[in-house]
C-alpha cells in the first residue's frame, strides 16, 4: 500500500467532505469501495458482527479498509470526485455531525449507510414524516400525500421520500414550499438523473433543491438504479423519518419495507385506509391489520409525530382537499365530468359548456391540474391521469 | 413652390424653381427625377399652351430640390407649372414661391387627383403648409386633414385665380363637406357563434389585448366565422387613425378619393400568400405597401399559416415586432406602419383530422410530429392564444344556446382597452407593453406560478412574458388592478402543448 496515492486522494476529497469528516477517512473508504464486491454495507455488517466499533465509527471503519487499498484503488476512486462534484455534493460518513443522527442511531446493528452524499441541505433536525407508497398511485392516492404533506410541512414538519414518481413525487411537490420543507432518498448514484422526468432541468429535483431542500444518496456516483439498491434506500427513508406513512402501495410494495425498516428501529408507522377492491390498497390495509395506526387526516400525522417524541406546531390548516371532500385541484364540476368520461378525453369546450363554470376559471383550473400531474391535456381533450376512485363524487 | 415627395408615409419638402434664359426653347428638369416626372415637362407644356397661356420661347430649366431625394408620380406637375408661370411673370412670383400645390395635369390644362392623395395632404400639414392647392376631385378628402387651408383647383385658370387673390382659400373651405365617416355593413355577430367557448374566450381576449390568434381544427370548424367576428369587436378607429389607414390604403392604390372614410379597423384576408413582397410590401422602385400595412390598426387573416413557407412567415417577424415594415432599398429605405393583429388559422395534422371524433386522422405520427414542429418557430412563438378547435355537431349548429352577443363582448373589450391605455399611455395595447412594466403589476406568487409552469410544463422561457400579457388582459376584463395566480393559470392554458394521444 502507497501511502502516496491515498494521501493525494485526501487531498482531493477535501473539498467535497462535509463539516467533521476527515478526508483521509473517506477517502480511503471510497479507494475501498470501488473495488468490485466489496460493499460499504459489508463493513457495516462486519463491524457489527464484532459487536460494534472501538472509538468512533470512522476510525474503525478506517482501521478496516487502511491495509486493503492500493493505488489502482485510489486512482480509480479520484475519477468518481468529478461527478459528485459536478451535482454539488458534500459527504459524510456515519457518525460524523454532517451525518444525520437519527440515521446513525445504534449504528452498526442499524443499517444506516457508511456513506451519504448530499445535494442542496442536509435534512434538518426538525420533527420528520416519511410518505412513501407505489409508483402507479391512483387520483386518490396521490391526492391523499399531497395532502398529508402540505399539511405536514405547513406545521414544521420535514418530509422525506423516495422520489419516485407517484405518490412519492405528490408528497415532495406538496411539501417543497412549506416551512417543513423536503428531502428526497435516491435510488441510484447523484449523477445518474433518476426518475429522468424528476431528474431533468426544471423538473421536481430542481424544484426541491431550489426550494431549500436536498436530495441524498448511498451510492457512489454512476451506480445504475437496479431493483436491489432502490429497495435499499427505503431503510434510509425510514431511518431519516421519526414516523412513517405509508398512502399506497401493492402486496409487494417497497412501502413494506420502508414500514419494516421503521418498526425494527421502533419508530411509529401509519397507513392510510383503502379501498379493498383495489391492489394498491393491499400494503396499507396489510399494515393496519398487522397494527400500524390508521391515518385519516393530517391531525392523525401530527399527533403520532407529538405521542412519539417531538413536539409538533399545533396548528393544522384547514386544506380546501378536506371540506370539498376529494383530492383534487380541480373544481368539483370539471372533475366529475373528467370522472365520468374516464379513461376518454373530454374536449375544453365540453368541459366548460358541462361544468357550467366560466371558460376562464376551466382553463386556469386545467393548467393547475396538468401542473399536480393530476391531468393530461391532449390532441383530443384532456383526461385524468389515473383512474377516478370508484364510487367517487 | 414647393411639392410633397413621400418616402414610405414619411413626407419631404420639394422646392420646384423655374429660370428661363436665351436659347432654344427647350425645358430641361434637373434633380434625378424619375420617369414619370420627365414626362411631366411634357404633359405642363401642353397643358400650359392649350389652356391660353404662355409657353416661354426661351430654354427653361427647373429644379426639383434636394436633388438626392426620389420624387416618384405625377403629383409634381402643379408646382411645375405654378414655377414656369411665375418665371415667365403670369403669376405674382411672391405668392407662388409660398404656395404649397400636389396634383396632375392633363394635356388640357385640367388638375387631376394622384394616386396616394390623402398622404400627400396629410403630408404637407405635417411639413407646416398653411395652404395648399389640391384637385377639386380630392377636395373633400382632403378636408379630412384639419389645420391648413385647401385651395380647390379644377383647371389651370382656377390656379392663376386663386394666386392672384381672387379666390381667397378660406372662403371655400365650407363649401366643402369632409367626407362622412361610413362604417361598414354590420359586422356578423360573435352571438351566431354556438358551443365554442373557449374559441369565443380567446376571441374576447385578443381583441381586448391585441394577441395574436392561432386557432386549429379540422376543416368547417368556423375559423374564418372566428375571425371576422374578431374584427368585430375591435373599437372602432379615432379619425386620425381612420386616415392613416385610409392614406397607406390610398398610397397602394387601393383607395379612390371619393371613397368614405372608413372608421372600422381594416381586414386582410389575403388568398393564397406567395411571396414575401405581397405580404410585408415590396416591389421594384420604392417599395408599396403590403397586406401588414393594409391591415394596420386592424386584422390580418393568414388561412393555412402552416402551409406558407418559412421565408415568407420570416418576413413578418419584424412588423409583429415593431409594428412597422422597413423596406430598404438601393434608393430608399421606407417603412410603412403595419401594427396588426394576426390571427393564423391552420389544420391540426396534414389530413387536418387529427382530434376529429367523426373522422380518423389518416397521418403517420411522424408526419404529424413534423408537422407540429413548425408551430414552435420564433414567429409562431408571437402567436400567443392558441386555441384547438372541435368540429361544430350539427345540433350544436341548431340548438346550441346562443351565447352573448357582440355589443355585450365588446363592451367588456373596450373597457379592459381603456384601462390597458391608461396604465401604459402610449403604448396602449398589453400585447406591446415593456415586460418590466408587466411584471410590476403582477402579483408576486402568480409570477412564481408561471415559472413553476413553464419549467414543469417544458414550455420555452421566452413565452413568459408573452403570457404575462395575456395574463394582464384576462386581468383587465375583470376589472382588475392586479394579476393574480388565476389569472396566470388561465393565460397558460392557451400555450400548452397537448401530448400526442396514445394508440
Ligand atoms: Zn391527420
Amino acid at each position: 500500500m502507497s501511502g502516496t496515492a491515498l494521501w493525494r486522494l485526501a487531498c482531493e476529497v477535501e473539498e467535497l467532505v462535509a463539516p467533521g469528516t476527515q478526508p483521509a477517512v473517506l477517502a480511503a473508504l471510497l479507494a475501498w469501495a470501488v473495488r468490485p464486491r466489496r460493499t460499504l454495507e459489508g463493513l457495516r455488517r462486519a463491524l457489527a458482527a464484532r459487536g460494534g466499533p472501538d472509538g468512533s465509527p470512522a476510525e474503525a471503519l478506517l482501521a478496516q479498509v487502511q491495509e486493503h487499498v492500493d493505488d489502482q484503488d485510489a486512482a480509480a476512486a479520484s475519477r468518481l470526485l468529478p461527478r459528485w462534484r459536478a451535482r454539488g455534493c458534500r459527504v459524510s460518513v456515519v457518525g460524523d455531525p454532517g451525518y444525520p443522527a437519527r440515521l446513525a442511531e445504534d449504528w452498526p446493528s442499524t443499517d444506516g449507510p457508511v456513506l451519504l452524499a448530499t445535494s442542496g441541505a442536509r435534512p434538518p433536525t426538525a420533527p420528520t414524516v416519511a410518505v412513501v407508497g407505489a409508483r402507479s398511485a391512483s387520483s386518490y392516492g396521490t391526492g391523499i400525500a399531497a395532502w398529508l404533506a402540505e399539511a405536514a410541512s405547513a406545521a414544521g414538519v420535514h418530509v422525506v421520500s423516495g422520489g419516485a414518481v407517484g405518490i412519492d413525487a405528490a408528497a415532495h411537490r406538496a411539501a417543497l414550499e412549506g416551512p417543513g420543507g423536503t428531502s428526497v432518498v435516491l435510488g441510484c448514484g447523484h449523477d445518474v438523473g433518476y426518475p429522468r422526468g424528476h431528474a431533468r432541468a426544471g423538473g421536481l429535483f430542481e424544484r426541491i433543491l431550489a426550494g431549500g431542500g436536498g436530495l441524498l444518496s448511498e451510492q457512489l456516483p454512476a451506480v445504475p438504479p437496479k431493483a436491489g439498491i432502490v429497495r435499499a434506500r427505503n431503510r434510509i427513508v425510514a431511518g431519516l423519518a421519526d414516523l412513517v406513512v405509508v398512502v399506497e402501495g401493492g402486496p409487494r410494495s417497497g412501502a413494506l419495507l420502508t414500514a419494516g425498516a421503521a418498526a425494527e428501529r421502533g419508530r411509529p408507522v401509519l397507513a392510510v385506509p383503502g379501498d379493498i377492491r383495489l391492489a394498491g390498497s393491499a400494503a396499507p390495509n396489510r399494515l393496519l391489520a398487522e397494527g400500524a395506526g390508521a391515518c385519516t387526516e393530517p391531525a392523525d400525522l401530527l399527533a403520532a409525530l407529538a405521542s412519539d417524541r417531538v413536539a409538533v406546531a399545533a396548528t393544522v390548516p384547514q386544506t380546501p382537499a378536506r371540506t370539498t371532500g376529494a383530492m383534487t385541484v380541480l373544481p368539483r364540476e370539471v372533475h366529475r365530468e373528467l370522472a365520468a368520461a374516464w379513461p376518454r378525453a373530454v374536449t375544453g369546450d365540453g368541459l366548460i359548456d358541462r361544468s357550467g363554470l366560466p371558460a376562464g376559471t376551466v382553463l386556469a383550473a386545467l393548467t393547475r391540474a396538468q401542473v399536480a400531474g393530476e391531468v393530461v391535456g391532449r390532441a383530443d381533450g384532456f383526461v385524468l391521469r389515473r383512474a377516478p376512485e370508484p364510487g367517487g363524487r | 413652390m414647393r411639392g410633397i415627395a413621400l418616402v414610405g408615409l414619411r413626407p419631404l419638402e420639394v422646392r420646384v424653381e423655374a429660370t428661363c434664359s436665351p436659347g432654344l426653347p427647350v425645358l430641361k428638369l434637373v434633380g434625378l427625377p424619375d420617369a414619370a416626372v420627365r414626362e411631366a415637362g411634357e404633359r405642363v407644356r401642353t397643358a400650359i399652351q392649350r389652356h391660353g397661356l404662355r409657353w416661354p420661347g426661351e430654354r427653361v430649366v427647373v429644379n426639383l430640390a434636394p436633388a438626392d431625394l426620389p420624387k416618384v408620380g405625377s403629383s409634381f406637375d402643379l408646382p411645375l407649372a405654378i414655377a414656369v408661370l411665375a418665371a415667365t411673370g403670369q403669376v405674382p412670383m411672391a405668392a407662388a414661391s409660398r404656395t404649397w400645390a400636389c396634383g396632375e395635369l392633363g394635356l388640357d390644362g385640367s388638375v387631376r387627383a394622384v394616386t396616394g392623395q390623402l398622404p400627400l395632404v396629410a403630408g404637407a400639414r405635417q411639413l407646416g403648409a398653411r395652404e395648399l392647392l389640391v384637385p377639386a376631385a380630392a377636395a373633400a378628402e382632403a378636408a379630412l386633414v384639419t389645420g391648413l387651408h385647401l385651395v380647390p383647383v379644377t383647371d389651370l385658370t382656377d390656379v392663376v385665380a386663386a394666386l392672384e387673390g381672387r379666390r381667397p382659400a378660406a372662403a371655400l373651405q365650407p363649401l366643402l363637406p369632409p367626407l362622412r365617416p361610413c362604417t361598414d355593413p354590420p359586422a356578423p355577430d360573435l352571438a351566431d357563434v354556438r358551443g365554442q367557448p373557449l374559441a369565443r374566450r380567446a376571441v374576447e381576449l385578443a381583441a381586448a389585448g391585441g394577441h395574436h390568434l392561432l386557432l386549429t381544427g379540422p376543416p368547417g370548424c368556423g375559423k374564418t366565422m372566428l375571425a371576422e367576428r374578431l374584427h368585430g369587436l375591435l373599437p372602432d378607429l379615432t379619425t386620425d387613425e381612420a386616415i392613416e389607414v385610409a392614406a397607406i390604403h390610398s398610397l397602394a392604390g387601393e383607395r379612390r378619393p371619393d371613397d368614405p372614410l372608413r372608421v372600422r379597423p381594416p381586414l386582410r384576408a389575403p388568398h393564397q400568400v406567395v411571396s414575401a413582397a405581397a405580404l410585408v410590401g415590396g416591389g421594384a422602385g420604392v417599395p408599396r405597401p403590403g397586406e401588414v400595412s393594409l391591415a394596420h390598426r386592424g386584422v390580418l387573416v393568414l388561412d393555412e399559416l402552416l402551409e406558407i413557407p418559412r421565408a415568407v412567415l420570416d418576413a413578418l417577424r419584424q412588423p409583429l415586432e415593431r409594428g412597422e415594415v422597413v423596406l430598404s432599398r438601393a434608393r430608399a429605405r421606407v417603412s410603412y406602419p403595419g401594427a396588426v393583429l394576426l390571427v393564423g388559422a391552420a389544420n391540426p395534422c396534414p389530413c387536418g383530422h387529427l382530434g376529429d371524433p367523426r373522422r380518423a386522422c389518416s397521418c403517420r405520427p411522424d408526419r404529424i410530429e413534423r408537422y407540429r414542429a413548425r408551430l414552435s418557430g420564433p414567429l409562431l412563438d408571437r402567436l400567443d392564444l392558441q386555441v384547438a378547435l372541435q368540429p361544430l355537431a350539427r345540433t350544436a349548429l341548431l340548438d346550441g344556446t346562443p351565447g352573448e352577443t357582440s355589443s355585450v363582448v365588446g363592451a367588456r373589450v373596450a373597457a379592459a382597452r381603456t384601462a390597458a391605455a391608461q396604465r401604459w399611455g402610449a403604448v396602449r395595447l398589453n400585447r406591446d407593453v415593456d415586460a418590466v412594466l408587466l411584471r410590476r403589476t403582477t402579483a408576486r406568487p402568480a409570477l412564481a406560478r408561471l415559472a413553476a409552469a413553464l419549467s414543469g410544463l417544458g414550455a420555452s422561457a421566452r413565452a413568459f412574458d408573452r403570457m404575462l400579457r395575456v395574463a394582464r388582459t384576462i386581468a383587465d376584463l375583470e376589472g382588475r388592478e392586479v394579476v393574480d395566480v388565476g389569472h396566470v393559470e388561465e393565460a397558460v392554458a392557451y400555450r400548452l402543448p397537448p401530448v400526442p394521444v396514445p394508440a
